[in-house]
């Protein structure tokens, strides 16, 4: 049996013609659960979501919603609500009757709609917005209308297309909190869609990383960060993402160019690898992988250093403003535990 | 760039001029005697009269049955196409069914017809109706031209509504038909009152299967105007007192709609034109 608000897909397939979007997609969202979507532009994450929500038709497998099988089922008949990308607001309707137009569909006596209407403004704060025309409002006001009608019938399941990437920086970065909040306020599973791999980490319980069509890596944001499952999730997720260098094993050591340096751990067999490095796990010293400072990069309260090993440029993230300069030989040291290593022919995690 | 204003300001002007002409020029012929109007050269200070007015409204060869008869068949044929219109426009942009764009060629191809070729043919299928002189028969027929016309004009307005607003109504549970009611169909009422003004003109302003089709029972006004040209004579003043007036509710429909016209002519010009 079931909690309400799980959700699972079974080997979901979708075509466009010739071209498959969708390798067998397999997912299981528990209740309650903030679950992210994440990809680059193209990689399936927003068709899959339409495929849940029953918008869009899909060539095999099954949408399996509280244990029911949904896969035939009218987008209506699902009981989800949607936020677009485009918030996909009534223009003709105000603020209060966009909001209402789910009550009024499934024929919510007057007096409830109005106060089912004044609760679900007030949660996302536009109560005082709510004689205006969608027009008449900014975009992160349209965001919260768009929010409010999903809540307003109080759904199983609520899926966010990209629902904040129409706003500004800085709102954008509010509003994700706001939303975590909202969500655990009203604990409705959520899949939520985003190419922003900050905004994923931040805000999901568990990510799904998409990759051209398929699932490349789930779990939770932290497992994502630290052990990516191949070279594209390691290459994908961080910023700035994960230096990647071509080296060997050989006798227990790593070897990158001619820095050598103890592997700290067994059962890697000799051979060519990718080294992975977080730009924040290296740091400068006096020993350590030589290379060459080619810029710098203040971000204020931290800098990213962009040095020159070998022919290949590796970022390093200090916390403070380097003691570095442009042109200067320097040294960079890694502890052998932030070592990622990578098969070089499948790029898998080793 | 004041050069470039200057040059579109006299294109304007010039096009205006050439376009107007004829209208003014009907307008003052309606206000002369016959023979100011055969006066050589022509008179533009003259006598004004409103004897054609008079003449053509309550005279013998009065046009008021006629302009009554004009605006049943338009109305008619007007209502009944965008009836149809509408839904069918719908269809064709936004459903999925077997040979969609195959009939959506259809709808098309009928529009490239000449019309005369197909009067001979219209004839014989209203006579063996007994439809031939009659409010129903002409409707009909206009319909085979006006229709086609709205649901292409229709279907440019319904493909400019966000796809998402619809879906957002179906995920609300409004489902297709109250999704199509509630909140499609009040984004394309510009678009509607467009489509409905361009067909009742064209019904409207319709001569040659009026004056083939039609009869002394039922005859439109541009066919009665017809009438003051004979073998004989022209009666220029009485034609343009007469044209004047079949302009009058055309020109008056255009005014009231005037916002909806050009907002529904620039659709898809900008981002979000011609929507609300």
């Amino acid at each position: 049996m079931s909690a309400a608000g799980t959700v699972r897909l079974e080997g979901i397939v979708k075509r466009h013609g010739a071209l498959t979007v969708l390798h067998g997609i397999d997912l299981a969202i528990a209740a309650g659960e903030f679950f992210a979507l994440l990809g680059p532009s193209g990689s399936g994450k927003t068709t899959t979501l339409r495929i849940l929500a029953g918008l869009e038709p899909h060539d095999a497998g099954r949408v399996i919603q509280d244990g029911v099988d949904v896969t035939h089922r009218e987008p209506g008949e699902r009981d989800v609500a949607m936020v677009f990308q485009s918030y996909a607001l009534y223009p003709h309707m105000s603020v209060y009757e966009n909001i209402a137009f789910p009550l009024r569909m499934i024929g919510t006596p007057g007096t409830e709609v109005d106060l089912g209407v004044r609760d679900a403004a007030a949660k996302v704060r536009i109560d005082h917005l709510l004689e205006r025309k969608p027009g008449q409002l900014s975009g992160g006001q349209q965001q919260r209308c768009a929010l409010a009608r999903a809540i307003v019938r109080k759904p199983k399941l609520f899926l966010l297309d990209e629902p904040l990437s129409n706003l500004d920086a800085k709102l954008r970065l509010e509003t994700r909190v706001e939303l975590r909040k909202l969500q655990r306020a009203l604990g409705v599973t959520t899949v939520y869609v985003t190419h922003d791999q900050e905004e994923a980490m931040t805000i999901a319980d568990r990510i799904a990383v998409f990759i051209e069509g398929r699932i490349v890596q789930i779990g939770t944001p932290n497992d994502v960060f630290e052990h990516p499952a191949s070279i594209v999730v390691a290459a994908f997720i961080g910023s700035p993402p994960m230096n990647l260098l071509p080296g060997t094993i050989q006798r227990g050591s790593v070897v990158v160019g001619a820095f050598e340096s103890a592997l700290g751990r067994e059962g890697i067999g000799d051979g060519p690898v990718t080294v992975g490095l977080r730009p924040g796990a290296l740091s400068f010293a006096d020993r350590g992988m030589p290379g060459r400072v080619d810029l710098v990069e203040d971000l204020g309260d931290s800098s990213i250093v962009n040095v020159e090993v070998g022919q290949q440029l590796v970022k390093v993230r200090t916390q403070h403003r380097p003691g570095v300069r442009e042109g200067e030989a320097v040294h960079l040291h890694f502890a052998a535990d932030a070592l990622h290593l990578f098969d070089r022919a499948s790029g898998a995690r080793l | 760039m004041k050069l470039r204003k200057a040059f579109i300001t006299a294109a304007a002007a010039v096009i205006l001029v050439v376009w107007s002409f004829p209208v003014l020029w009907a307008l003052l012929t309606s206000f002369k005697t016959e023979r100011d109007v055969l006066a050589y050269p022509p008179k533009l200070i003259f006598a004004p009269t409103l004897a054609n007015y008079t003449d053509v409204l309550f005279g013998s060869a009065s046009l008021l049955p006629n302009l009554w008869s004009s605006f049943i068949v338009a109305s008619f044929a007007t209502a009944l196409a965008m009836l149809i219109a509408v839904p069918a426009a719908y269809a064709l942009a936004r459903l999925e069914f077997p040979a969609k764009h195959g009939t959506g060629f259809y709808v098309l191809a009928t529009q490239m017809l000449p019309p005369v070729g197909l009067i001979i043919p219209y004839y014989l299928a209203l006579q063996k109706l007994a439809a031939l002189d009659t409010y129903s028969g002409l409707v009909v027929i206009y319909l085979t031209f006006s229709l086609p016309f709205a649901i292409w004009l229709m279907v440019s307005y319904f493909e400019d509504v966000p796809r998402e607003m619809e879906e957002a109504a179906l995920l609300d549970r409004a489902g297709r038909l109250r999704a199509l009611w509630h909140v499609i169909l009040p984004q394309v009422r510009g678009g509607i009152a467009v489509t409905t003004i361009f067909v009742f003109l064209n019904a409207w302003n319709e001569f040659l299967f009026a004056v083939v089709l039609g009869g002394n029972r039922v005859r439109t006004v541009t066919v009665a105007m017809f009438n003051f040209i004979s073998v004989e004579q022209t009666l220029w003043a009485k034609l343009a007192a007469g044209a004047v007036l079949a302009m009058a509710p055309v020109i008056l429909l255009g005014l009231l709609a005037q916002r909806h016209i050009v907002k529904g002519l620039t659709v898809g010009a900008v981002k979000g034109g011609g929507r609300r």
